[in-house]
């Protein structure tokens, strides 16, 4: 062998060994298994959230389930976060894990759902106001529809919408899902004469109203993704109100795809109650993508373009204008969820009443 | 080492290591699932499917309460893909038997009416049509429909817990107590077929469009069937104004070890460029938002019921069905009790009869079994008639004393002689006639069981022109064939085809799992 030919196979060896080696040991993101609340699927698929967290070290993948769900039906040990919806669930998995740490990046205030025609109808009824670019809902005056299994074709007037069905609010499944909980937090209130229900007996005395807007819906789907879903391609006959978080409409909005029709509308319950969501730790690398959610400036922006609210108040505003998203300037009726062993009794009652009627467990 | 070596071996190692990400590399990874036959239209799309995303499904078919007490039992599939899977959601209970399911697919179960019938009761472009005028239509014996039996079928099943809740007059999700049986039992008298299957249901209203009026289906089925080019005359869809319910055809991950495979799956089958072409094929409705309806599928308010949230209503909405709101049934069993069906055949046979008398506990033999005002009638043949008995089942009660009369007229039964197959057909074609005399109001039906070839009594000849002779009504019963042992195909499919039954194959299931089957025909 001529040692032109030598030297040129060397070249070729050192530079194949140091392809591979670059290959093979270049340093990899750690990778960050969770399970997550489905409103924040979206936001983790995002290959630019995606690409923030590896620039953090973080190679996060994750599965959904319901906010509630993930407390009770998974071994949380298994996975590096918890990521649900709603400190109530969040307490749930804490106690029930015995961690104390928690991170909570984005919250966003509950929001509804609707249709112009019964967005008016009801402004006619004295319930709603229009304010131009989104309503607001008097609570107080829509429960005794609520609470009477008043139907739409029996509303005065009503001649856009006069089908049979009770006047419900869709919502997720109360054992399963925050978005539905919280639900259940704001009527309890409003139920309790504006109040914030204390102790389990005076939610025993409200529980035949109560558990009626969840058993009256029939089957409600477990994470809150799937109504608003429906919301937009089944149309107003399938969901006439539907509660959801605000983020998920901004984030829809956001798209500027033709999904959003000029005819679907959107509600605050007023009061409203704000969800918090709460990431929870099981192993480090779970710590370190709480703190980057918390700090990470970029991270902060990609949430609020899924609109989701954080510290970053100038950010938000800003992005919700461009894409021509109305605001209320200040959502001042807010009220808190009832204490976590108030929430949960509430929920646990209503339980034992889909078990009574032989409902799954 | 020569440079081409060289370069082959870091090349393969390259390939090796990138591998795990390219997919033109990989072999096709297969996934099983256990599918409602209303998931077959989906058979031209599934190549397409491997392509784009690296799964090859290999589906297995089967009916509803079938499927969900398979996949109680543990039965072995990576997916399960129905036209909803809300019954096996409450079903399963806490055992966790889905680890996740996504919907892949919309139609509403609704009612097609004939064009001429729905202009008679004013019922074209009409929104205010209900399921109360419906019935009202059927009780007088203005409207007969076809509609699969509930117990056996999704479409069935989905229309049956629309329409009981829509007549409550409540619009709540249905409890048990809500159940109006005077409205179901007026309801369900226009029900003039049934059938075990949508699919099969559609190829019969085909068969029988000038007997019938109208026909429970998915409106994907329904708008298919206008589309054929087989139908005399067009069905008017009908959205009755209490409103319907929407199958949505989630695809549910059964196997956790599968997840990435279903994950690629499932981003795969919603994306619009799946959804648009689903819904092309076979004009269902995309699930994701943001796709535009496709033109032939028309945009009424779709006002949904609310699905029960509980397995024992349901349990209890098809129990009443079956006891109380449907047609009674009269079923005719024609047995071969031949010398060739002696020792395993006549054993076999012996044990399918006595499980429909209460003794399978099983989810579907619960429902497969005789039930309260069906008249049973067996015929045991051989080279001639051995013996008929008509057994009325006023007592439902598996050891009370009519299903212990069927058990011990059954457990006599003994194997000898010869094949008189369509001696003992024209028999029960007789006992039908002269049945339907006194009750019209019964549901008839012939199951002809044989494992044989016709080798006494009358010709196939002989009995075709009796058939023929038969006034229309008794026509229209129909027969239904079941292969077992060294049958004769082609005489069981004749005898099928002519009379508008449909064969069942004995010979590769147990003859208690196609009886089982039948059931849904009856």
């Amino acid at each position: 062998m001529d040692r032109t030919r030598i030297i040129f196979l060397s070249i070729i060896g050192v530079t194949a060994v140091a392809v591979l080696g670059i290959f093979l040991f270049r340093p990899r993101p750690q990778p960050v298994v969770g399970l997550i609340g489905s409103e924040k699927q979206p936001f983790f698929q995002d290959e630019r959230v995606q690409a923030a967290l590896r620039r953090n070290g973080l190679d996060v993948r994750v599965q959904k389930a319901g906010s509630r769900e993930i407390a009770t039906a998974f071994n949380l040990r298994e996975y590096d976060f918890a990521f649900p919806a709603g400190v109530p669930a969040a307490q749930k998995i804490q106690q029930q894990y015995g961690i104390s740490t928690s991170y909570d990046p984005f919250f966003t205030p509950m929001a509804l759902m609707s249709w112009r025609p019964i967005a008016e109808l009801l402004v006619q009824q004295g319930i709603a106001t229009n304010e131009g670019g989104y309503y607001l809902v008097d609570m107080v005056k829509l429960l005794p529809l609520l609470q009477n299994g008043t139907r739409w074709s029996e509303l005065p007037g009503n001649t856009v919408f006069p089908v049979n069905q009770s006047i419900l609010i869709r919502s997720t499944d109360v054992r399963k899902s925050n978005s539905a909980a919280m639900y259940l937090g704001l009527m309890s209130y409003v139920a309790n004469g504006s109040n914030i229900v204390q102790t389990l007996n005076d939610a025993r005395l409200l529980m035949p109203f109560l558990s009626g807007i969840f058993l009256r819906q029939g089957m409600q789907a477990s994470s809150s993704q799937e109504p608003f879903e429906d919301y937009l391609v089944k149309g107003m006959g399938h969901s006439p109100i539907v509660m959801i978080y605000e983020a998920q409409y901004i984030a829809q909005a956001a798209l500027g795809d033709a999904t959003l029709l000029p005819d679907m509308v959107r509600m605050y319950p007023s009061p409203t109650i704000f969800t918090k969501h709460v990431l929870i730790p099981f192993s480090e690398a779970g710590h370190k993508l709480g703190q980057a959610l918390e700090n990470d400036p970029e991270l902060q922006k990609l949430a609020i373009e899924y609109g989701l609210r954080n510290s970053n108040l100038a950010e938000f505003r800003r992005f919700t204008a461009e894409h021509n998203v109305r605001l209320p300037e200040t959502i001042v009726n807010v009220v808190e969820p009832p204490s976590y062993e108030v929430l949960e009794g509430m929920i646990q009652m209503i339980e034992q009443l889909y078990q009574q009627q032989g409902g799954q467990p | 080492m020569s440079l081409k070596r060289l370069l082959a071996v870091l090349f393969f190692t390259l390939v090796y290591v990138s591998a795990p990400g390219c997919a033109l590399l990989r072999q096709a990874e297969i996934m099983t699932v256990l599918a409602g036959s209303e998931i077959k239209d989906i058979e031209p799309l599934l190549a397409q499917i491997e392509k784009e995303t690296g799964v090859r499904l290999e589906l297995t078919y089967i009916g509803t309460l079938d499927g969900a007490e398979a996949l109680l039992d543990g039965a072995d599939y990576d997916l399960a893909w129905f036209s909803h899977g809300k019954y096996l959601t409450l079903l399963q209970g806490g055992r966790g038997l889905v680890v996740t399911e996504e919907k892949i697919m919309l139609s509403p179960v609704i009612m097609g009416v004939k064009e001429s019938k729905a202009r008679a009761f004013g019922w074209v472009n009409n929104p205010n049509v209900t399921w109360q005028d419906i019935a009202e239509k059927a009780s007088v014996g203005e409207l007969r429909y076809a509609m699969t039996n509930p117990a056996a079928s999704n479409s069935g099943f989905t229309a049956l817990i629309g329409v009981a809740t829509a007549l409550t007059g409540s619009s709540d999700a249905i409890n048990a107590g809500d159940v109006n049986v005077p409205a179901l039992q007026a309801f369900f008298k226009g029900q003039a077929l049934t059938a075990g299957s949508s699919g099969w249901l559609a190829e019969s209203y085909v068969a029988a469009q000038d007997t019938l009026d109208a026909q429970i289906n998915y409106e994907s089925v329904l708008l298919s069937l206008n589309e054929s080019g087989m139908l005399r005359e067009k069905l008017v869809l009908i959205y009755p104004k209490e409103g319907i319910i929407t199958a949505d055809y989630p695809l549910m991950l059964l196997n956790g070890g599968k997840r990435q495979a279903y994950d690629r799956l499932v981003t795969y089958l919603r994306s619009p460029a799946f959804q648009q072409e689903m819904m092309r094929t076979t004009l269902r409705r995309p699930v994701v938002p943001g796709i535009a309806l496709d033109g032939r599928i028309p945009n009424p308010l779709l006002v949904e019921i609310p699905f029960p949230n509980s397995a024992s209503v349901i349990d209890s909405l098809l129990f009443s069905y079956l006891d109380e709101q449907r047609v009674p049934a009269y079923a005719i069993f024609v047995l071969d009790v031949s010398g060739s069906m002696r020792g395993r055949g006549i054993a076999d046979l012996k044990a399918a009869m006595n499980s429909m008398t209460g003794l399978d506990e099983s989810l579907s033999g619960r429902f497969a079994r005789f039930r309260g005002r069906e008249v049973i009638t067996l015929i045991a043949f051989s080279n001639r008639i051995e013996e008929t008995k008509v057994f009325r089942i006023d007592d439902v009660a598996a050891q009370g004393p009519t299903m212990a009369e069927v058990r011990s007229f059954v457990n006599s039964l003994q194997a000898g002689g010869g094949t008189a197959i369509y001696t003992a057909l024209v028999e029960a074609y007789r006992l039908a006639e002269e049945a339907q005399r006194q009750e019209p109001d019964r549901y008839y039906s012939i199951v002809l069981m044989s494992d044989g070839a016709n080798t006494d009594g009358i010709s196939q000849r002989d009995f075709e022109r009796y058939y023929a002779s038969l006034p229309e009504t008794v026509k229209g019963i129909r027969t239904f064939t079941v292969l077992f042992g060294d049958a004769d195909e082609a005489t069981m499919r004749r005898i099928a085809e002519l009379t508008g039954g449909r064969m069942f194959d004995g010979t590769k299931e147990s003859l208690s799992q196609i009886f089982k089957q039948i059931r849904g025909y009856q």
